[in-house]
């Protein structure tokens, strides 16, 4: 067994415009994801899911603080404030952005987008790179045609089909998506989602998604992890999850989705998520938690593995199950 | 900002009803504006000839036919040309804009040749070095050339020329030297006229005649260019599609040229068209009370000595229109650059 | 937000780069001269232009203990000449931006706000004085109506306010479609009460910075006409005046004799355009929020 992503204690923050605070957007996130897993990972928005997904992907701002550390097939990308990406980006960690409409230069041609990226991660000219282009664009279900045109000549799922197309092209063997369906139409998100899940499973690429939809995410994924406030609440087999989850926060948040067909009543998920800024060693959900008990405001939350790789960070988690 | 050819058919249509609405407005301006506008356009004159000249004026103006016919009257003239003779050079009024347009221009040029690829250098210089000590200083040197008068500026280095090297830079060419190699001005651009007749000694002449006006008119392109390459630079590189492209793992310098630099072409086009029109009253400010180039500027203190209302109209209205112009030619490329309008 | 704690707040976080620190204290001091000017002046009536009755014995002096500019072509003392200037320097600056602004944020929220043939005859009178030269203006006055502070202010204006009700358009255009605006107007609220409640308030942020930052370009407009001796007369005290005196109205090589008439009101217009653009410039950054951390390439 190959690890595919290594994070140990993993903290990523930013610094704010005055450059006087850090606001921490992951505290402390330890995970392994194996070669050729689907590796999923949900959590309400901002809780620090692209910002984990950009740590991976080797996109953080400059204004971003990170300790603890990443490795990616055992370099170190991430050692402390460190960052080093050398040989990663597009070689062995490729990117299917969150927004299709803005990923895409409006000044490039899909042909030029292809050459650029295959000039400098595969050393290809323009004829090859052209061939691989074709290629993948029939892969994702596009035709020759789109190679040819600018970004704004397609619509939106043509765009996140392109940036699939892209991102595998230059035979990554991992991609990071974060959230690639949530800007495009809700009739097109379950195929935009199985086409990436074939086509990883057809290239043996470990894919590491991020994502709202978790009815999706349950098809397509092997693991899951449930983010909350900048940390791992739970994580475990797909199967396990859905099925049987040990956190309150994992248990709500499934609560809340919508089951296709008829609409359950929606649970929207009560209370807020804490201030980020504060840094917090209690369980940062107890707040809003249905089955807060005492020990919950003395120490820190439990955190258990058990034989199934299933990872809980809860006092509570037998009464939720 | 997305352009359509619709959008360049409008812009065309607008330029020329501001071209003609410039030309009413400055016949009101004639009509409404204290004195009475025969003796206005006949130069205020003097002595014996004056009743003459202004019984002359008021028929040329038609002042006895009613105001909108006078308007349209004025715009035929002005359109085909035929404005009458300059009062301050006694010759036809659109034939002195011209010559004096040909000897702005072909300084403007001189100087947008060097001072528009120099800006753009150092505004794209200082926002990759963001931060930087770099970046600080050609802020600083960027900041500190949008804010010099040029006048002056012209005058210090006119000062300096003469006192370092003994040139004096007065005039666009020595006069003995053209008179002795026969140079005549053929399109009024010397630098082209002189290599026209193989003149190099006139043609060099010429050139270092040019540098010292060119660099004091550069002051303000160089500054405003650096200053907003740098801004586009700065916001183009937070652009999703450079972060796309970051991860996807071009290397830095295609980003750079492929990713950052095209997007702000257009914009970059648009600053520098703006700041050119504007440059072009630079030019007229320094060109011939500084330099004692002939050019517009000298037509310009013409016109004042001699009170031509002729040479002003007529200055008002060319210089509107070259400022539409060139408005609108800056759209028109910036349209077919952008892929995302179709043509 | 309350318009003052913004504007303290927009201060504080820009109090801490250099050069808006050197642009306020600049500005401060052209302002404080500007007030007063006449009690540091050591000959304040040659500084408003009377010739003194020694003119004869001290003309062209150049820069002594005594006069420490040197004194012009009619024996006035530079410095005070120079000094008083900052006055006039001042209220040509800030009268033709105030004044312009005025118009123009005027013309353009109208243009915003009434749609239709309102819109379009605006837009084309805001199109057509925009692209009128204010120096041919300018020269135009001076044929008609003569010289003096009024005509480089309103041959300014004439082209300024367009430039203004364009921004304001703008602007406007944007805040007019906001969904409180329109349904503000489809209550019947007339428009004299949203104009200036919803749509001005709006876009007044923005306008005072390009304000701010326009105020550097409007004097160096104004004393290039009063260079070229389209403004302002001879003997006023006023910077491109006093450079018209030294090198327009005597020729390029008395100047050459007698440089100090020309570096000193030079350095100030300088100094004075600089103060007033290191102020804006950050502000400027700052309305754009992505643009205000500090940055580095990290890839
Ligand atoms: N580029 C950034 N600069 C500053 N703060 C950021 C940036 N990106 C995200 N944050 C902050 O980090 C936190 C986590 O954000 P993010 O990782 O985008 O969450 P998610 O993707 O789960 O919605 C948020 O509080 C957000 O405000
Ligand atoms: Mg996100």
């Amino acid at each position: 067994m190959v690890l595919a992503i290594r994070a140990e204690n993993l903290k990523i923050g930013y610094l704010d415009e005055e450059e006087e605070q850090v606001v921490w957007a992951t505290r402390g996130v330890d995970l392994n994801v194996e070669e050729g897993e689907s590796f999923c990972l949900v959590g309400e928005s901002g809780c620090g899911k692209s910002t984990l997904a950009s740590a991976i992907a080797g996109i953080l701002p400059p204004h971003a603080l990170t300790m603890g550390k990443l490795y990616i097939f055992d370099q170190l990308v991430i050692d402390d404030s460190k960052r080093n990406y050398n040989g990663i980006r597009g070689k062995i960690v490729g990117l299917i952005p969150q927004n299709p409409g803005t990923s895409l230069n409006p000044f490039l041609t899909i042909e030029d987008h292809f050459y650029y990226v295959l000039k400098d991660s595969k050393n290809m000219n323009k004829s090859e790179s052209r061939k691989i282009a074709h290629e993948y664009l029939l892969k994702v279900g596009l035709n020759k045609d789109v190679l040819e045109k600018y970004p704004h000549e397609l619509s939106g799922g043509m765009q996140q089909r392109v940036l699939i197309a892209i991102a595998l092209a230059s035979n990554v063997k991992i991609v990071v998506a974060d959230e690639p369906t949530s800007s495009i139409d809700a009739n097109l998100r379950a195929q935009i989602l199985n086409l990436v899940n074939s086509l990883v499973k057809e290239f043996k690429v470990t894919l590491f998604i991020v994502t709202h939809d978790l009815a999706s995410a349950g098809k397509i994924c092997d693991k899951i992890a449930v983010m909350y406030a900048g940390r791992i609440v739970e994580m475990g087999p797909t199967s396990i999850i859905t099925n049987k989850p040990r956190h309150p926060y994992t248990k709500m948040l499934f609560e809340s989705i919508p089951i296709l067909g008829w609409k359950r009543a929606l649970n929207p998920l009560p209370g807020e998520p804490p201030n980020v800024i504060e840094e917090i060693t209690w369980c940062s959900f107890r707040e809003r938690c249905p089955l807060k008990i005492e020990i919950c405001n003395k120490e820190p939350p439990l955190m258990l593995t058990d034989e199934n790789l299933h990872f809980t960070r809860c006092w509570r988690f037998k009464e939720v199950s | 900002m997305p352009v359509s050819l619709n959008y360049i058919f409008k812009r065309i249509i607008l330029s020329i009803l501001v071209i003609l609405g410039v030309i009413v407005f400055s016949y009101l301006l004639l009509m409404l504006s204290p004195g009475d506008p025969a003796v206005k356009w006949a130069g205020n004159p003097r002595g014996p000839g004056a009743t003459k000249a202004i019984e002359l004026a008021r028929e040329e103006l038609g002042l006895n036919k009613p105001l909108y016919m006078q308007i349209v009257n004025f715009i035929y003239n002005f359109l085909t040309g035929n404005l009458g003779l300059s009062i301050a050079y006694k010759i036809p009024v659109s034939q002195v804009i011209v010559s004096g347009f040909a000897a702005t221009l072909e300084l403007m040029l001189f100087t947008y040749f060097f001072s528009v690829p120099l800006g753009i250098w150092l505004g794209i210089y200082s926002a990759i070095n963001r931060g930087s000590r770099i970046d600080s200083f050609i802020q600083s040197i960027s900041i500190i050339l949008a804010s010099t008068p040029t006048f002056w500026l012209g005058s210090l280095l006119l000062l300096a020329s003469n006192s370092l090297t003994g040139f004096f830079p007065y005039g666009r060419v020595s006069s003995k030297l053209a008179l002795s190699t026969g140079f005549t001005p053929i399109t009024g651009f010397y630098l082209l006229d002189s290599l026209i007749q193989g003149n190099i000694q006139v043609f060099i002449d010429v050139l270092v005649r040019l540098i010292p006006p060119a660099l004091t008119i550069s002051v303000y392109p160089i500054g405003v260019l650096a200053r907003v390459t740098r801004t586009l630079v700065a916001e183009a590189l937070l652009e999703d599609y450079v972060r796309a492209a970051v991860a996807w793992g071009i290397k830095r310098k295609t980003i750079i040229r492929q990713f950052v630099l095209r997007s702000i072409v257009p914009p970059v086009i648009q600053i520098s068209g703006l700041s050119f029109v504007y440059s072009l009253v630079d030019a007229m400010v320094v060109e011939t009370v500084v330099f004692g180039r002939e050019g517009l500027g000298s037509i310009l203190i013409d016109s004042l000595h001699k009170a031509d209302f002729r040479v002003t109209l007529a200055l008002a209205v060319y210089l509107t229109a070259f400022y539409i112009i060139v408005n609108t030619l800056v759209d028109i490329v910036q349209a077919t650059i952008d892929p995302r309008i179709r043509l | 937000m309350l318009l003052p704690t913004y504007y303290s707040r927009i201060i504080y976080r820009n109090l801490k780069k250099t050069r808006f620190k050197i642009g306020v204290g600049i500005s401060t001091i052209i302002v404080v001269l500007a007030i007063i000017a006449p009690l540091i002046a050591p000959y304040p009536d040659e500084g408003y232009g009377y010739i003194p009755a020694d003119a004869g014995e001290r003309k062209l002096v150049p820069p002594s203990i005594e006069h420490i500019f040197g004194t012009d072509a009619l024996g006035r003392d530079l410095f005070s000449r120079v000094i008083i200037g900052t006055r006039t320097a001042v209220i040509q600056a800030v009268s033709v931006i105030f004044i312009s602004l005025i118009i123009g944020m005027l013309i353009g929220v109208c243009a915003a706000y009434f749609k239709g043939i309102i819109e379009i005859t605006l837009n084309y009178f805001i199109e057509l004085f925009m692209a009128i030269p204010s120096i041919v203006i300018a020269l135009f006055l001076r044929l008609t109506i003569g010289q003096g502070l009024h005509v480089v202010i309103a041959s300014l204006v004439i082209t300024w306010w367009a430039w203004y009700a364009r921004i304001s358009y703008v602007y406007a255009k944007s805040v007019v479609e906001l969904e409180y605006v329109v349904l503000a107007k489809l209550s019947g609220l007339s428009a004299l009460k949203i104009i200036p409640r919803h749509v001005i308030r709006n876009i007044f942020q923005a306008l005072t910075v390009q304000a701010i930052s326009d105020l550097g370009s409007a004097l160096l407009e104004a004393s290039a006409i009063n260079f070229m001796g389209l403004g302002l007369p001879s003997g006023f005290p006023e910077w491109g005046v006093i450079l018209y005196e030294a090198i327009t109205e005597r020729g390029i090589e008395a100047f050459l004799r007698s440089p100090w008439l020309v570096v000193f009101p030079g350095i100030l217009i300088l100094v004075t355009t600089l103060g007033f653009s290191l102020v804006a410039d950050p502000l400027r950054e700052d309305l754009d929020p992505r643009l205000r951390r500090r940055w580095k390439l990290w890839f």
